[in-house]
């Protein structure tokens, strides 16, 4: 039900052309889906999702679970360290958009003196195009390793203390004890983080409204951007929006099959 | 010592921006864009005038109630079913399905859940947003228990067969136990999903009665001014009772159950 209900109305909405006030107007066949390519955003958008998706998701996982063993390492508990690390996890997005934006403000902004000082007076990254990419990149890293770290902390709970020991005591260096003992215990769980960081890299939204607006010109311009600006445009142009969706998801779908592909083939190796 | 050094600084970059946020709602609305990470002059005045711009007290009742909600409710049908997925031959492929429904973005279902949560009459109420929100994190939920449980070894399930368990005994006697650190994980990730879930509450809670915080912070940067202070402090406030929250459930977190289990 999560997921047929949902779909059908989509295909529905895709092969008709459809509006908010009338749904379903008329059959139109795939004519939402050359409109849909007719967007000059749309097909560069799925390029720039992919490579957002797959950046975060690497570097985000990476990250967590690098701060997870740290944690760890210092023994104990979470503890009021790791608690502060979740901190950007349970901040609103609206807000996160905020605090960054206006940290970053060239004229004025929390960073403005900081920047001047270390010779980069007026820096302003949100004005080119490869630096507005590069701040979204850092700010939803910034949001979401949260996520990764609490995954895997809790993960390596379940690593028994006293194979490390013997592993230890056999003399095997740091490196080769998380390969052999540490790794194949957490495996299951940073891949499932891994999926999860991806997919959600894949769907990012909020940031985009609040900081970029998908610019400067369409360089931001991430394809649940571009599909929510064809939903609102016109008319509400719900079947062409609708278009989108499914190539997008397809596009989804295709980077996840990927990925779960390879998740499974390292469990089973793992096993 | 280094590993400390590296702890402080990645704790340092993490709390930047709330650090900021927190200057933000101490400085008086002249100062927004002052140029420093820090007030001029400290007021505490955003923190009281907030009040009387939103309803906030509400706005934190609703996110609470609809969160804790949406949490238990996505890990109640998530334990089982990843307790499947991890052991079953075919749970694989409902692990695909529950990621296809996760990976549509939210936007689409809106349309579709709109007119299902009318129908049932939940429309303007925590209610329809803990069913929502805890709906949608179903996936997230059992893929990250799935995790969990495949590192439970399987020779604990078939002792308790043995012994004459049945498979929801064993789940609930056995596995259940070994899995509180994975389910305490996925209640605060799901718990923290629908706390700062935005879509849903815009469209499906429209009322002044069940308006949640996400929705209450969106409404400041409607105005022409924005009021930057107040829209930080009320974040703020949101944030606070959710890091004590997190510091409670912690201590769950830490797991190492099943040591010597199988021996």
């Amino acid at each position: 039900m999560l997921l047929v209900y949902p779909t059908i109305c989509l295909v529905a909405l895709a092969v008709t052309k459809s509006s908010l006030a009338k749904p379903l107007n008329r059959f139109t066949g795939l004519a939402n889906f050359t409109g849909a390519f007719a967007s000059p955003a749309f097909t560069p958008s799925l390029w720039k999702s992919t490579i957002f998706a797959v950046l975060v998701a690497v570097v985000t996982t990476l990250l967590g679970l690098g701060i997870a063993l740290l944690l760890r390492h210092r023994g104990g508990g979470f503890g009021v360290v790791g608690a502060l690390f979740l901190l950007p996890l349970v901040t609103a997005p609206v807000l996160v958009g905020v605090a960054w934006k206006l940290l970053l403000a060239p004229v004025g902004g929390g960073l403005a003196t900081v920047f001047k000082a270390v010779g980069l007076a007026g820096f302003n990254p949100l004005g080119s195009d490869v630096g507005a990419f590069v701040v979204l990149v850092v700010i939803h890293v910034w949001q979401w390793t949260p996520f990764a770290t609490l995954i895997a902390f809790a993960a390596l709970g379940v690593v028994r203390p006293e194979l490390l020991e013997s592993a230890l005591i056999d003399g095997a260096t740091a490196w080769r004890s998380f390969t052999t003992v540490t790794w194949p215990a957490i495996a299951p769980s940073i891949w499932a983080v891994a999926v999860l960081e991806l997919v959600i890299g894949f769907k990012v939204f909020d940031l985009l409204v609040v900081i970029t607006a998908g610019g400067p010109g369409f360089s931001t311009s991430l394809s649940p951007f571009v599909i929510y600006q064809t939903g609102l445009r016109g008319s509400f142009d719900m079947g062409t929006a609708a278009a989108q969706t499914l190539v997008f998801g397809l596009v989804v779908g295709a980077v996840a099959t990927v990925v779960t592909t390879l998740r499974a083939r390292a469990l089973k190796a793992d096993a | 010592m280094k590993a400390r050094v590296v702890l402080v600084g990645a704790v340092a970059v993490a709390l930047l921006p709330i650090a900021y946020l927190l200057s933000l709602a101490l400085r008086p609305a002249g100062e927004v864009l002052n140029s420093s990470l820090l007030p001029d002059t400290v007021s505490f005045d955003n923190f009281v005038k907030v009040f009387d711009t939103i309803e906030l007290g509400t706005m934190l009742t609703n996110s609470w109630v609809s969160a804790v909600g949406a949490a238990v409710l996505a890990v109640v049908i998530a334990t089982p079913a990843a307790y499947f997925t991890a052991r079953h031959v075919r749970g694989e492929r409902l692990l695909t399905v529950l990621l296809a429904s996760y990976c549509a973005p939210p936007i689409v279902a809106i349309i579709p859940l709109f007119f299902l949560l009318r129908y049932a009459g939940l429309t303007n109420g925590v209610a329809g947003l803990i069913l929502v929100n805890g709906i949608a994190g179903v996936p997230v939920a059992a893929w990250l228990l799935d995790g969990f449980v495949r590192r439970i070894p399987v020779e604990i399930d078939e002792a308790a067969a043995i012994d004459g368990l049945s498979v929801v005994a064993t789940l609930r006697k056995v596995v259940i136990p070994l899995l509180w650190p994975g389910i305490v994980a996925a209640l605060l990730v799901t718990f923290f999903l629908s706390y700062n879930d935005f879509l849903f509450a815009v469209y499906l809670a429209v009322t002044k009665e069940s308006q949640t915080l996400t929705v209450g912070l969106s409404l400041f940067q409607g105005d022409r001014n924005v009021q930057f202070g107040q829209q930080a402090a009320a974040g703020l406030l949101g944030v606070a009772p959710v890091y004590v929250l997190a510091l409670a459930a912690q201590r769950y977190l830490v797991g190492g159950l099943t040591t010597g289990a199988t021996k």
